[in-house]
Order: structure tokens, then C-alpha cells, then sequence
């Protein structure tokens, strides 16, 4: 069964980019990306999501809102914040609501940490 | 023959005298994950550490040992910053050798990063760079003595490095870095830029630019020096120059530019004004040299007049009635010529100032009064005469014939210049004349100011310059002698006033006499034209005539002889004193010339004094800018006959003394 | 004339707070070097108290052409705006580069603007997270907003009595080394914040430097 992951981000380039990333990391993967937290929580609710990549600094809802809420949704699922914001408060907080944390620009290298932690994950959940 | 390959030893001698070449001094790599310090043997031998110690490794905070204690705050800052993320590192401190020397580094470094950009290594060089830190002090000191700031800007960078003494001279806070743009924008609007953001192309290196001072807004020039070379770096170039402040050169440039610009203009208005004075100068030197010449002929004038009217004179007393009548009025005819002549040599006097002046207190009022009638008789009817004097005019002091004469020589050009008809005004005001409210030509006083106005032809600026020369007329010739006005301003000098002029083309004329004001007192009725009887004299009676004209002395002498006088003569003083020292008969009159060779009549007077002191002095002369004369004024006390004298007033003038003398 | 201001650095302070920036801009680079895969070159940052008038000035006057920025205001211990600025010219240019050439060009114009803020944030971020890290205090950030116009609009305030206001003005520019890409990283802050970092500063020397300073 294929592994779906979610990419809330307000840039499309940033989707872009991590989409990219993802690619060469997981091609088998099913991409879903949301230009907003609301979109991402629609997205959440009408379909079946195992993975969640979530921008940090967003309009009106800001991405760790957004994993708290997640989290309480899916306590199981893994998640990870990306932003630029690397301040080692942002990190803690990220920690706090048990979501990864990927440093912007994405790169394949960056991502890899969490991604195959989370494909760990998912195998041994089935 | 194969070389022996190199041992390791002699491979890390040739790297070490490669280092040393290239001036290294030693190397470093700081494990940061491990906290230790790796190093070579130059490091090694700055730091008093063995190179063993290099090799194996110590604690990261070694680093920090050998560093100056001045300096080592800031490494550490520098250190932290690598240690934090920071890529490059590039500082100048100095460390203290074991020996006690102090040596100044350039400690060269790169911060390397793990894929999660955190700092793993730190790697570096340090450059012995002492003496070229000597040099730059030195260079500093001469820089900041010699106010020369130094900059370097490398082509494209937004920041240039700096001088403390460049920043000083833009009045900016001093730092080593600046941005091109804070540099520039000390310039005034307009000027180039201190420092170009492009490239320079085809720009000279040299420049001046004017600034406002950033730090108290001073308008400064600066100059700007400096070359281009090629950067080893970047492959770019570097623009490395220095500036330094002209602005005392420019302001003096400014100066004496501008001193050339108004050169001519201030040459022109001092020359107009050299011009101006030498043309007042001139004037006056002209005045004074007709005044001479006048003078000197008005006295011959007088002599020659004094014979003639006097052989007329006597001519005339010896006719008797039964005479033929033609030949009476003949003579006649001739002794009014001969007096005509004399008026107009006395006027001659009067203009070269020379004329004797028997000034008196005078009421102007009742002066202008006296004169209506004879300036009635004398004016044409279609002229509408008005004579004001207020009541209130104060007294002048000046001689009242004269005043007369030059009132009608006034209200006379009046009249002549009102052909058809008009008005002539005689008035007479009080003024006070104040230092600054008055017109320049008069001094602060009191004065009592006569006008005569005439609302006659005027004249013009020009002709109204040259009225007061002698002879100059603008009458037809054979009308009038031009020698009014002059008379006038001769009489207004001597009186210690002034005359001025207002006149306009097509309107008229004004003439102001103004005459300062005499110390109160009563006004000295004018002298009665008395017409006496012809006293005689009689032969107990001595009179020395002194007289160096032979002709002028005859006359004189046969004159007193026909009174009935004991006459005794001489031709100069040296024999009247003879003459005086000799004979034991007294002397009572002595009549004497004023002017005559070797000794003068005064000098004669004061000698004859002495010998004869109750003996009367009567003074003849027709030139008496003498010794008798103070100011141009008789000294009182001194009686003078003018010349030329007739018989009637040689006759009254000799009675009236001797008659005081008697009583 | 003088801008003497109220509040200066000493020397000590100047090192670390250029330390300090230098660590964020290095982070910064190297996140763009990320981004446009190819070398970025930094100059040495300037620091300068101006006014907030003369900041745009120094901007503003340094370019003819009409400028883009990416703008994100910062607030914690101490406050301010920090700028990414380039030409409106190297905008597509830009665009190109972090969207790594395979998008066509009308696409890369449909982009631009997001593309944009998103370089811009990245940017921004990691240089204000990394200074903020270092003096280890938190900052927060708003959301990128990308400006275009001269300088004078890039550093309007709505405060009008701001603009006389005295500002810590940073100042570094950048190269990507192969394209045709040039721009500047800003940072303002205010005279009262300006009083907060000095103490911070002083915590991070004192931290650093240890007793033997």
C-alpha cells in the first residue's frame, strides 16, 4: 500500500522544492500539498494522510497550530515542521507537540533524517 | 640515476620553508566536536609549545594562551562567531612569545560546516606580520600629523576600508569600514563622487570635491590622490588612494581670483576719485594762480591810477573858472575813466582776496533796507523786485561795502539774465548748520544766509563750474567785465563764508552767500559818506612820505606841500630811519608805502616806533596781503589809505589823524 | 547635523554584534547558496547608527533603477525590520535561479512574486534565527511582504516622526557569483531596542569572553 504525505505550505515554491526532495528520497510516495493550514486540515479529514510536512510561518494559522492539531487528530502519524526559523525555541516547541523538524531550503540531505525515520515508522505501524 | 625519493621528514622541511616564503608562520586545525587543537612547529615555536604537543593535540582553549591580553576579548569574539556558523575568519592580534617579545599576527581561518551547517573544523594560518604593522603605525602617525586620510575600495563592494583620519576629515565616526554610499554622501549635490561605485573609466585619479562636514556641517575641499591596481583576490581592482583637506588652498585661490575680477572696477573708481580730487585741486591751484596774477597787477594798476587820477586832480585845481570849458570837461571825462579803472581794479582785489576788508558789525536787515532804492534805480521795471529780512537776523561781521557791492553784482546778473521780465528775490534767513544735515561745502555754524533769486534763463551744471573764474562771462563782450562772481566768492571766502549756486536750465538762479554769524553786540552804523570842507595843513606840521615809486611819492609829496604840510621824503625805509635818527625836528605823520623793497612799511612802522614813539603811521597801498594784514584783515588800530587816493581823501585822511594825534 | 546618537557601542559590543551578524549572514548564504546552487559572496557587514531618513538615503541613492525587497519585521528583547533588496532587473533572474531553471518563462513570471517572498524568508529567517540563537533570546517574525518601489518606500514607516528616528543600520551585500544577481541584506533597529541589544551584547561577550577579557 502506497504511503501518502502531505505538504502544507503558503509558498508553491517551497512545495516545490521540498516535492523535489521528496522525489529523489521516496518516488513512490503520493504528494497531496495544501497552500494552508484550513486546506490541510480539509485535506485531513477527506482522505487518508500518513505523512505531514508543515511550513512553520504561515498566514493566520502558523504550521505549529497546525501539528498540534494534527497530532490530537493523528497522535501515530509522523509529522515535521520546515521553516528558516531555526531559533532553538522554535526547535523546542516543534518537540513539544512531537513533530520532526526540517531546517529550509529543503534539501534531499535535510530531509532524509526525518523521512526515513517516518517510513520506518509507518512499516513497523502496519 | 633515479632520484631518491623524498623522506618525510624532508618533505615537511620543504613545505615548512614553502610556508615560510610565503611568510606563513604556522597553522592550526580545531577539531571544534573534539575541543582540540592541532598544530604545526612554527605554531608550535610561537606559542612555547612542542610540536609533539602539535601532533597529539590539545584543548581548543589553547588557542587563546599566547594571545596578548589586550587582544584576547576580541578573538574570542571572533572565535565564538566560527564557532557559531560564521565561514570566514580573518584577524590582526598580537601574542607574546616565551622570549617576552610581542609579535603582531594575521590569523587567516575557515569555519567548516556539517550538512546541518553546524561547525565541526576551524582551520587557519598566522602570518608573522609585525613589521609591516610598524610601518603602518608609522605611516598612521604620519598620516594623522600630515591630516592625510587613506581609503581602499574594491571595484563593485558597497563598503570601502578606511582611515581614522579619512573619517575625521569627512567629519564622519570613525570606523575602519564604510559604506561607499555614507562616503559620498558628505559631497556637495553636484560633485563627483569621492569614491566611484563603478568602475573608473577614463576618470582621473586625482580630483578636488567640496563637502559638507557631516559632524559640524563646515563647507570643506578636499583632495583626492590615488591608484588603480589590479586586486589579487577577486580578479577585480582596487582603488587605492588617499584624501587630504585644501580648503585653505582654494579659499586663498578664491580670493585672489576674485581680487583680479573686481581689479578693474576698484582701479577705475579709484582713479574717478584721484580725478575728482585733483580736478577740485586744480581748481583751486587755478583760483589761487589767477588770484596771484590779479593781484600783482591790480598793485601797478593802483600805482598808475594813483598818477594819473593825481595829475588830473591837481590839473583840475589849477584851472580857474575862466579856463576854457572843453579842457575842464575833458579832465573830467578822463579822472571818471580813471576811477572806473580803479573800480574794476578794486574788484580784481576783491577776487584774488587781496582787496583790504574793513569788516564791521553789520545788521542786514537795515544793510538790504539801504539798498532798495539804489537796486530799484538799477533794475529794469519789468522785473518785480521783493527784499524779506526778518527782524530776528542775527549780526554778521563783514565789511557792509563790500556785502553792498556783492548784492548788487548779484541782483545786476539777475537782471541781465531776465531779458523778458520775471522776479528777483533778495531774502535773508538765519541757519544752523549742523555737522551731517548741511550741505558739505559748509561747516557747522551759525550764519545769516542772502539769497538772491532770479527766475531768469539759469545754467547749465557746466557753466555753473566755471562762474566763479575770473573774466569768465556769459554776457556779450563789451557788457560786463566777468569778474562779478568772483568778486562775490573772493568776499564770501575773505568773510569766512561761503557762496553756492542752485540753478536749472529754463528756471532761474539762486545764489546763497552765507556769512557766519559775529558775537552779539550792537551793529556799527555804516560809516556817513561825509563831504568835508578841504582842511589845510600848515608848516609846523612834518610829514615823512616813504614811497618807492618815484612818480607815486612826487604826487604824494606835492599833494601834502599844496596843503600847507612840511613834507621831508625818502625812496625806502633805510633812509626814512636815517632821516628820522638825523634830524632833531619832529616828525608827526609817517606815510608809507606797505609794500617795498629790502623793508617793508610794517617793518619801517615798528622801527620808526621806536624812535619816535608818539609819531601817527598811515599806510598806503594798493597790495595788502602785508604785514599790516591779519586774515586779509587791517589789524586794528592800523590805518590804511588805499590806493588810488585823491587829493580829498589823502587831504582828510592826514587832518583826521593828526587832529587825534593832538588831542 | 550631527547624528551623534543616544546610545553607542563600544568597541567590544561592535566586534561582537559584527560577529554575530556575520554568523547570520554566513547562514544566510550559504541557505541561498542552497537555494541557486552556486557561490555567494559576501562583503564585510557595515554597522552604522544613521537615521532612518538617511538609511533610506544610503539605499536609495546607491541605485538608479527601481528596487524589490522582501521585508519581515522582527520583535523579542529587541525589535526592527530586517530587508533582503536587490534591482527589480535581477528579480526573474532570481526567480530562475531557486526554481532551478526547469520552469518556462511565462511560468517563472506566474511565480515571481511568491518566489520572491519565499527566497526572501528563507533568507531572512535563518540570519534572524541564527542572531537570535547566538544573543539566545527569541524573536518573532511576521511574514515576508514583498515591496517594490525607490528607497524611501522600502523604509517608510507609518510613524512619521520615525523617519528622523536614529536606527542601527546593517549592511552587507551579496553576489551570486555566476548569474547576474546582486542585492543587499538590511537590518533596522530603533534606538530603544537598539538600548536592549547592548545589554544582550554584553551577556554574549561576557559569555564568551569569560573573566580573562
Amino acid at each position: 500500500m502506497s504511503v501518502t504525505i502531505l505538504i502544507v505550505d503558503d509558498s508553491k515554491l517551497a512545495r516545490i522544492v521540498a516535492g523535489k526532495a521528496l522525489t529523489e528520497l521516496q518516488p513512490d510516495w503520493q504528494r497531496v500539498e495544501a497552500g494552508s493550514a484550513a486546506q490541510g486540515l480539509e485535506i485531513v479529514a477527506s482522505q487518508r494522510i500518513d505523512v505531514a510536512l508543515i511550513d512553520f510561518n504561515m498566514t493566520e494559522k502558523d504550521g505549529l497550530a497546525l501539528a498540534a492539531e494534527l497530532r490530537a487528530l493523528r497522535p501515530d502519524m509522523p509529522i515535521a515542521i520546515i521553516t528558516a526559523n531555526i531559533q532553538d525555541e522554535v526547535i523546542a516547541r516543534a518537540r513539544e507537540v512531537g513533530a520532526g523538524f526540517v531546517p529550509k531550503p529543503v534539501t534531499t540531505e535535510s530531509l532524509q533524517g526525518f523521512i526515513s525515520g517516518a517510513a520506518l515508522r509507518l512499516r513497523s505501524g502496519k | 640515476m633515479a632520484e631518491a625519493p623524498a623522506s618525510d621528514e624532508s618533505v615537511a622541511e620543504r613545505l615548512r620553508a614553502v610556508l615560510v616564503t610565503s611568510g606563513a608562520s604556522g597553522s592550526w586545525d580545531w577539531d571544534i566536536a573534539a575541543d582540540t587543537l592541532y598544530f604545526d612547529e612554527h605554531f608550535a615555536d610561537l606559542y612555547g609549545l612542542t610540536p609533539e604537543a602539535g601532533v597529539a593535540g590539545v584543548p581548543g582553549a589553547t588557542f587563546f594562551s599566547a594571545i596578548d591580553p589586550e587582544d584576547r576579548a576580541r578573538m574570542k569574539i571572533a572565535v565564538a562567531g566560527i564557532l557559531g556558523g560564521a565561514e570566514l575568519f580573518s584577524k590582526e592580534f598580537r601574542i607574546q612569545r616565551p622570549d617576552g617579545s610581542v609579535l603582531w599576527m594575521h590569523g587567516r581561518g575557515q569555519g567548516h560546516l556539517d550538512d546541518r551547517d553546524r561547525s565541526v573544523r576551524f582551520t587557519g594560518l598566522l602570518v608573522d606580520v609585525t613589521e609591516r604593522k610598524r610601518t603602518e603605525e608609522r605611516l598612521r602617525i604620519a598620516q594623522s600629523a600630515g591630516g592625510v586620510g587613506t581609503f581602499e575600495h574594491v571595484d563593485g563592494f558597497a563598503t570601502a576600508s578606511v582611515s581614522t583620519e579619512f573619517c575625521r576629515l569627512l567629519g564622519l565616526h570613525p570606523a575602519r569600514v564604510l559604506p561607499v554610499r555614507t562616503i559620498n554622501s558628505v559631497l556637495l549635490v553636484g560633485d563627483k563622487p569621492i569614491i566611484p561605485d563603478t568602475e573608473q573609466t577614463g576618470e582621473p585619479l586625482d580630483g578636488e570635491f567640496r563637502i559638507i562636514r557631516n559632524d559640524d556641517g563646515a563647507e570643506r575641499w578636499i583632495a583626492r590622490r590615488g591608484e588603480i591596481v589590479r586586486d589579487s583576490e577577486t580578479s577585480g581592482y582596487r582603488f587605492i588612494g588617499v584624501i587630504y583637506d585644501v580648503t585653505a588652498a582654494k579659499q586663498a585661490e578664491e580670493r585672489l581670483r576674485e581680487l583680479n575680477e573686481t581689479l578693474e572696477a576698484r582701479v577705475q573708481e579709484e582713479i574717478a576719485e584721484r580725478r575728482q580730487a585733483e580736478e577740485t585741486l586744480r581748481q583751486a591751484q587755478k583760483m589761487e594762480a589767477v588770484g596771484h596774477l590779479t593781484g600783482g597787477i591790480a598793485h601797478d594798476f593802483n600805482n598808475l591810477l594813483t598818477i594819473i587820477i593825481g595829475n588830473i586832480d591837481t590839473v583840475t585845481r589849477r584851472l580857474d573858472s575862466s579856463s576854457d570849458p572843453r579842457a575842464k570837461r575833458s579832465l573830467d571825462n578822463a579822472l571818471k575813466g580813471a576811477e572806473r579803472a580803479a573800480a574794476l581794479t578794486q574788484r580784481l582785489l576783491a577776487f584774488s582776496r587781496r582787496q583790504a576788508l574793513d569788516p564791521k558789525r553789520t545788521d542786514i536787515a537795515r544793510l538790504l533796507a539801504g539798498m532798495s532804492d539804489l537796486l530799484t534805480r538799477s533794475i529794469t521795471e519789468t522785473i518785480a523786485i521783493r527784499i524779506h529780512a526778518p527782524g530776528d537776523l542775527w549780526n554778521v561781521e563783514v565789511d557792509p561795502h563790500q556785502l553792498e557791492n556783492a548784492i548788487l553784482n548779484l541782483a545786476v546778473n539777475a537782471r541781465d539774465a531776465m531779458a523778458d521780465g520775471g522776479n528777483l528775490t533778495v531774502e535773508a534767513h538765519n541757519l544752523v548748520a549742523e555737522a551731517g544735515n548741511t550741505a558739505a561745502f559748509v561747516e557747522a555754524g551759525h550764519y545769516v544766509v542772502v539769497s538772491v533769486t532770479d527766475t531768469g534763463t539759469g545754467m547749465t551744471p557746466e557753466t555753473v563750474a566755471k562762474v566763479f573764474d575770473p573774466f569768465f562771462t556769459t554776457k556779450e563782450v563789451g557788457k560786463g567785465t566777468g569778474l562779478g562772481l568772483s568778486m562775490v566768492y573772493g568776499f564770501a571766502k575773505q568773510s569766512g563764508g561761503y557762496v553756492h549756486i542752485d540753478s536749472v536750465p529754463g528756471a532761474g538762479t539762486t545764489v546763497d552767500l552765507y556769512l557766519p554769524r559775529a558775537a552779539d553786540g550792537e551793529a556799527e552804523a555804516a560809516a556817513e559818506e561825509s563831504v568835508q570842507a578841504i582842511e589845510l595843513g600848515n608848516r609846523d606840521e612834518t610829514i615823512l612820505v616813504v614811497e618807492d615809486d618815484d612818480d607815486v611819492r612826487t604826487y604824494t609829496v606835492e599833494i601834502l606841500r599844496e596843503l600847507g604840510y612840511r613834507v621831508i621824503e625818502a625812496h625806502d625805509g633805510q633812509t626814512a630811519l636815517g632821516l628820522l635818527t638825523r634830524t632833531e625836528q619832529p616828525v608827526h605823520l609817517l606815510l608809507t608805502d606797505v609794500v617795498m623793497p629790502v623793508m617793508s612799511g610794517s617793518e619801517l612802522a615798528d622801527r620808526a616806533r621806536a624812535i619816535r614813539p608818539d609819531m601817527e603811521v598811515l599806510f598806503t597801498s594798493g597790495y595788502t596781503r602785508d604785514a599790516i594784514m591779519r586774515d586779509g584783515r587791517i589789524a586794528p588800530g592800523l590805518d590804511l589809505l588805499p590806493k588810488p587816493f585823491t587829493f580829498a581823501s589823502l587831504a582828510a585822511k592826514v587832518r583826521e589823524m593828526l587832529n587825534r594825534s593832538v588831542a | 547635523m550631527s547624528t551623534e546618537p543616544a546610545v553607542t557601542l563600544d568597541e567590544l559590543e561592535t566586534d561582537a554584534l559584527t560577529e554575530i551578524v556575520n554568523i547570520g549572514v554566513s547562514r544566510a548564504a550559504s541557505n541561498l547558496r542552497k537555494m541557486v546552487g552556486d557561490q555567494v559572496l559576501l562583503s564585510v557587514p557595515s554597522i552604522e547608527v544613521v537615521s532612518q531618513r538617511r538609511a533610506a538615503r544610503l539605499i536609495n541613492e546607491r541605485e538608479i533603477t527601481q528596487l524589490i525587497a522582501v521585508r519581515q519585521d522582527f520583535a523579542g528583547p529587541f525589535s526592527g525590520r530586517a530587508l533582503l533588496i536587490f534591482p527589480e532587473e535581477n528579480s526573474l533572474e532570481l526567480v530562475r535561479a531557486v526554481t532551478g531553471d526547469e520552469l518556462s518563462p511565462q511560468e517563472v513570471q506566474d511565480i515571481e512574486h511568491e518566489a520572491l517572498a519565499e527566497t526572501g524568508n528563507v533568507i531572512l529567517n535563518s540570519c534572524l534565527a541564527t542572531m537570535a540563537n547566538m544573543l539566545q533570546r527569541s524573536l518573532t517574525m511576521t511574514i515576508p511582504e514583498v515591496l517594490r518601489g525607490d528607497g524611501a518606500a522600502l523604509f517608510e514607516t507609518r510613524d512619521e516622526t520615525a523617519a528622523d528616528g536614529l536606527v542601527l543600520f546593517l549592511y552587507i551585500d551579496f553576489a551570486v557569483r555566476k548569474r547576474d544577481i546582486r542585492g543587499y541584506i538590511a537590518m533596522l533597529m530603533d534606538l530603544p531596542s537598539l538600548q536592549a541589544l547592548k545589554a544582550l551584547l554584553g551577556e554574549f561577550i561576557e559569555r564568551v569572553v569569560g573573566d580573562d577579557g
